[in-house]
């Protein structure tokens, strides 16, 4: 517990290891490729050394003495017998050896150049850029050199063969000099002048001794590099091929060994924490047997470790290889053995490379070694460390329930007596407390655990729950069972905007699914065919309180998305406030003070009139009780009337989606931004309520005649299309004489295309007026379509006229046969039919060679979707990881971690989309704030001094203990 | 050549000459010269200017949200 002393993190320094410091830290050398002795007793000095830490419970660590789950584990070494190159920097090592001299490791700059690319270097740190692009331009402009400018070596190219290869390219005298020499020598049959040239001659001009020029030309003598010089020069000609040297992994330790500290600075290297040649490994880390633990499996056998595995091969190798050296084995020998342990160490540290077959398990399945634990979406970053499984969280199937607030959520009883909250036993409390651990864990508002002052945690069982709440004092904490009134957070995946993840107040319900008032599943993207969601119990007061001011449904009415409220009545509510007030139906008071039993009204206003000495009341007189008594709003409805609402009251027009729908619907967006968010949300519950009771007087239902047309208006439907057939007919002859005029940018047959879609089209669109003539304004489909709960003109065409051309990829079906959609189709057929026009409606049925094209029309749908949500994903992964760190800073600026302006004002405006009132045309309506402003400010003095106050209405105020008739500002009345 | 400059998607660029500007801009926002948005030397908008690196260049642009917003860049290479 000592070690645990907190501690403040400075800094974090990526660098290479120093063999030393490996062997330094190493606990033990590892030199037996066993793990385990005949008795099961881990070898010394082997893979599974006890010095290496414990994973048996019970063992004691031989390095730190702790027990397995407090020792950490600690590394040991191999010495290996030969360097072998790391494989994480190959491309690193390549840069430095093209870029520095092969004799005295200097880089190839000049020291102004390099001064020049250290001050290039400190600008590209001030800037934030990546300083490898500087190392990158510095390596491109030191391999152009041909000869070190310190000590003038000549410099040869660097082939790197991947993954772990490098070769020297260099020019050396070729094998048939002598035979080239002789025939440069003879003199041109074409030129008569050329006499050719002769031994003596050539003496003579290069300066060789006469008899060493015959040796040469006899090929007993290989001329040295001054003489081959001089002879290619002497005879215009090369006598050299190109010759591939091979770079062992020591030759390159040993040469970039003389890089100077200086130079490496110059390439944006630390030389004190990374000398280059640390990437040619001498000695190889053992990491701990806490990192690579054996499994025993059921029949006694132990079961060891990719890494285990992989490091049993690196030792054997080691020790051959150091066997064969010392027994004087051949060079190339050797050679392969040193090979082989490459591949071993660059496998244990990669196993993914190219051009490197992977090293595989008995079974033939590849090994994870070391980059494989760390890489990808189940590695260690994105799986272990990003993304954890967590406590007190649970899921289940969410189903509706419209008597719940929309702040609240059903949670089945079982699922709150498993998920507790901490209680902190105090004096007032105590008794609270004492009575959860006296229910014990089994009934509900129970306990599950108790907590010592002194730490220690006791569970609360059947059989001592009544002893142990005699025991609870204060300073004691109880882990009681969830209880109406807790706020936990809800997420439905997946978790694509912020109101994927809001905060609920517990409601504790029987059987066994999550409830949901249905105004929230828009935010979730919800429905109830069988949708899970997750559900997490917060554990501390601070988390509590964030999630109850910042993530409640009711903060997050308005959408950042698109300034409007995303919360609102769908589907059924809008059917209903649709019923309600578009015909202004009249309610007796019966009636009336049933549509209003789930709202806080229990009042009815004056009566609208009367009828037979009866008073009645109208809905939107009704629908007008739900407003604020100020509100005055005038917007036009989605149904095509105005709406007015005036002081509160509905004057005119009819409430559809476009006024109480989720997303936009103006009255909820209105009362969300000049009220609050509470009241929002105490309009949204009590019309959602209201629509309900209303849908449910009238009744809503739709059968398949509601779909159906008189039969005169199935004829004409008929003749519209037969006429389309005509006009069809006419445009294939006029094509097929050759009179069609193309249009412009388009080809005769691509007009004669789109002519018969729009010729199709319309004839669709027609038969979907004739059938829209035919049905009454009552009809539930076009209910729906018109208040915008569901459907649209367009689906009640295609069930009632007639469903219309079928496409893919936007053109009329085109595949299938040779020349043809379908074999019962002449070749070259341009007909409608023949190209999947589908002239029966849903309800009249469709033939099967319509049905046909349908599924090909309805495939590519299916399709898209499939494509688009993937694609759409890896998007939006990628934007997130771009956008995950700027942050809007105090002073208006977004600027990301490193300080970097990105925008010098949020959105250029500064403001919050969802605080910023837009009207129609998305201009801000500054004329109703500053009449707002102008009146609050003129209001009587008492009210003006109020509104200087910045009074706030406070948001965190539980929903539970509140009664929901609060809002109206109405005392309670009893009924007696 | 295209001068962009005199296309109508183009913003206004102008060099801060005076430093005392500069100074002003930087203190406004409380930051480094280098933790402005960065502008290419090369930049076609900033062809027609004597545009240096470590010159700051003012990009006054029609915003949709604002009307007019102002931005600030370093020039670099």
């Amino acid at each position: 517990m000592s070690m645990q002393t907190p501690k403040e993190l400075g800094g974090l320094q990526f660098g290479l290891m120093d063999p030393e410091t490996y062997r330094d830290m190493s606990a033990t050398k590892v030199i037996t490729a066993d793990t385990y002795d005949d008795d099961g007793y881990p070898i010394d000095m082997g893979l599974m050394d006890p010095r290496l830490g414990v994973i048996d419970p019970g063992l004691e660590c031989r390095t730190c003495g702790q027990h397995s789950g407090s020792c950490n584990g600690h590394f040991g070494h191999i010495e290996l017998a030969a360097p072998v190159i790391h494989v994480g920097f190959t491309k690193l090592i390549r840069r430095l050896l093209r870029a520095t001299c092969r004799e005295c490791g200097r880089l190839a700059l000049t020291e102004e150049e390099q001064a020049e690319f250290r001050d290039r270097l400190v600008r590209t740190r001030e800037l934030g850029e990546d300083p490898n692009d500087v190392l990158k331009a510095a390596v491109r402009q030191a391999r152009k050199a041909s000869r070190c400018p310190y000590c003038g070596a000549p410099q040869h190219d660097i082939k790197h063969e991947k993954p772990t290869t490098y070769y020297e390219v260099q020019d050396v005298l070729s094998g048939d000099y002598s035979e080239r020499i002789a025939s440069a020598m003879q003199p041109d049959p074409d030129d008569e002048d050329d006499q050719g040239t002769s031994p003596q001659e050539l003496a003579e001009e290069t300066g060789i001794d006469l008899a060493r020029v015959n040796e040469i030309l006899a090929g007993e003598f290989r001329p040295r590099k001054d003489d081959r010089r001089a002879i290619e020069k002497a005879l215009g000609i090369d006598l050299t091929e190109e010759d591939m040297n091979k770079l062992m992994p020591s030759d390159i330790r040993d040469w970039f060994e003389d890089i100077p500290d200086s130079d490496i600075e110059t390439l944006g290297i630390d030389p004190e924490r990374s000398r280059p040649e640390w990437m040619i490994l001498t000695v190889l880390p053992v990491p701990p047997v806490t990192a690579r633990p054996s499994i025993t499996l059921d029949n006694g056998q132990r079961s060891e470790d990719d890494l285990t595995h992989k490091l049993v091969d690196i030792i054997r190798i080691n020790q051959r290889f150091m066997e064969n050296r010392e027994a004087g084995a051949p060079q190339l020998i050797i050679e392969d053995l040193w090979e082989l342990l490459q591949y071993h160490v660059t496998t244990f540290i990669d196993n993914e490379i190219s051009g490197t077959p992977p090293a595989r398990h008995r079974s033939g399945r590849p090994l994870k070694t070391l980059s494989q634990r760390l890489k990808g979406k189940e590695g260690r970053f994105r799986g272990s460390l990003s993304g954890k499984r967590v406590n007190f969280s649970a899921r289940t199937v969410i189903s509706p329930d419209p008597t719940l607030s929309l702040n609240e959520v059903g949670v089945p009883d079982r699922v709150a007596k498993e998920m507790t909250q901490t209680m902190n036993v105090t004096e007032r409390n105590i008794e609270e407390a004492r009575q959860y651990v006296r229910n014990g864990p089994e009934s509900h508002p129970g306990a599950n655990y108790v907590k010592r002052p002194d730490g220690r945690r006791l569970k609360v069982t059947e059989k001592n729950c009544e002893e142990l709440a005699e025991k609870v004092e204060v300073g004691w904490e109880v882990n009681r069972h969830l209880v109406d009134g807790d706020i936990v957070i809800f997420n439905r995946q997946p978790s694509l905007h912020r109101m994927s993840i809001m905060a609920h107040e517990v409601v504790v319900m029987p059987y066994k699914t999550f409830r949901l008032n249905t105004t929230v599943c828009p935010p979730y993207n919800a429905d109830f065919d069988g949708d899970e969601m997750n559900m997490h119990a917060l554990q501390n007061e601070e988390a509590r309180a964030e999630a109850r001011v910042l993530m409640r449904v009711q903060e997050q009415i308005l959408s950042p998305r698109f300034g409007e409220n995303i919360i609102g009545a769908i589907q059924d509510h809008i059917s209903g406030t649709y019923l309600l007030t578009h015909e202004n139906p009249r309610f007796s008071e019966t009636q009336a003070l049933d549509l209003l039993r789930a709202t806080s009204v229990d009042e009815l206003p004056e009566p609208d009139g009367r009828d037979d000495g009866e008073p009645y009341w109208t809905g939107r007189t009704i629908f007008s009780l739900l407003l604020p008594d100020d509100l005055s709003l005038e917007f036009p409805s989605s149904t095509g009337d105005t709406v007015v609402i005036e002081d509160g009251q509905l004057i005119e027009g009819t409430i559809d989606e476009d006024a109480v729908g989720a997303f936009g619907g103006e009255i909820v967006d209105t009362i969300t931004k000049v009220y609050s968010e509470t009241r929002a949300r105490i309009f949204i519950n009590e019309i959602a309520s209201l629509a309900m009771r209303a849908i449910m007087h009238f009744g809503f239902s739709l059968g398949i005649d509601d779909e159906s047309i008189p039969d005169e208006a199935g004829e004409m439907v008929d003749e519209a299309i037969e006429n389309a057939y005509e006009r069809i007919e006419e445009l294939i002859e006029t094509y097929e004489a050759g009179e069609l005029e193309s249009l412009p940018g388009r080809t005769v047959d691509e007009t004669l295309e789109m002519k018969i879609m729009q010729t199709l089209g319309k004839a669709r669109d027609s038969a979907g007026e004739i059938a829209e003539d035919h049905f009454g304004d009552d009809n539930p489909a076009v209910i729906m379509a018109r208040s915008g709960a569901r459907g649209s003109m367009l689906n009640l065409t295609q069930m009632a006229g007639c469903v219309g051309q079928q496409a893919v990829r936007g053109e009329r079906i085109n595949r299938g046969y040779e020349d043809r959609t379908l074999s019962h189709y002449r070749k070259n057929d341009l007909s409608a039919e023949a190209h999947g026009f589908v002239e029966n409606s849903y309800r009249g049925g469709l033939t099967p060679r319509e049905f046909f094209f349908h599924a090909m029309g309805g495939r590519e749908g299916l399709v898209d979707t499939a494509v688009r949500t993937s694609k759409s994903g890896y998007l939006q992964r990628r934007l997130i990881n771009a956008l995950s760190e700027l942050e809007t800073q105090y002073d208006g600026t977004v600027r990301d971690t490193s300080g970097t302006i990105v925008q010098f004002e949020f959105g250029e405006d500064g403001t919050s989309p969802v605080r910023v009132s837009s009207g129609d045309a998305n201009d801000i309506d500054v004329d109703s704030i500053a009449d707002r402003i102008l009146e609050a400010e003129f209001g009587d003095e008492a009210e003006k001094q109020r509104f200087l106050g910045e009074r706030e209405e406070p948001t965190n105020l539980s929903e539970h203990a509140e009664p929901r008739r609060v809002a109206r500002g109405q005392g309670v009345q009893s009924d007696d | 050549m295209v001068d962009v400059n005199q296309h109508n998607l183009v913003p206004e660029h102008t060099v801060l000459d005076d430093p005392e500007r500069v100074e002003e801009v930087l203190e406004e926002y409380n930051v480094n010269k280098t933790n402005l948005p960065k502008i290419k030397k090369n930049d076609p908008a900033l062809r027609e200017t004597d545009a240096e690196p470590g010159d700051v260049v003012e990009i006054v642009r029609n915003s949709r949200t604002a009307e007019r917003a102002v931005v600030y860049r370093l020039v670099v290479e």
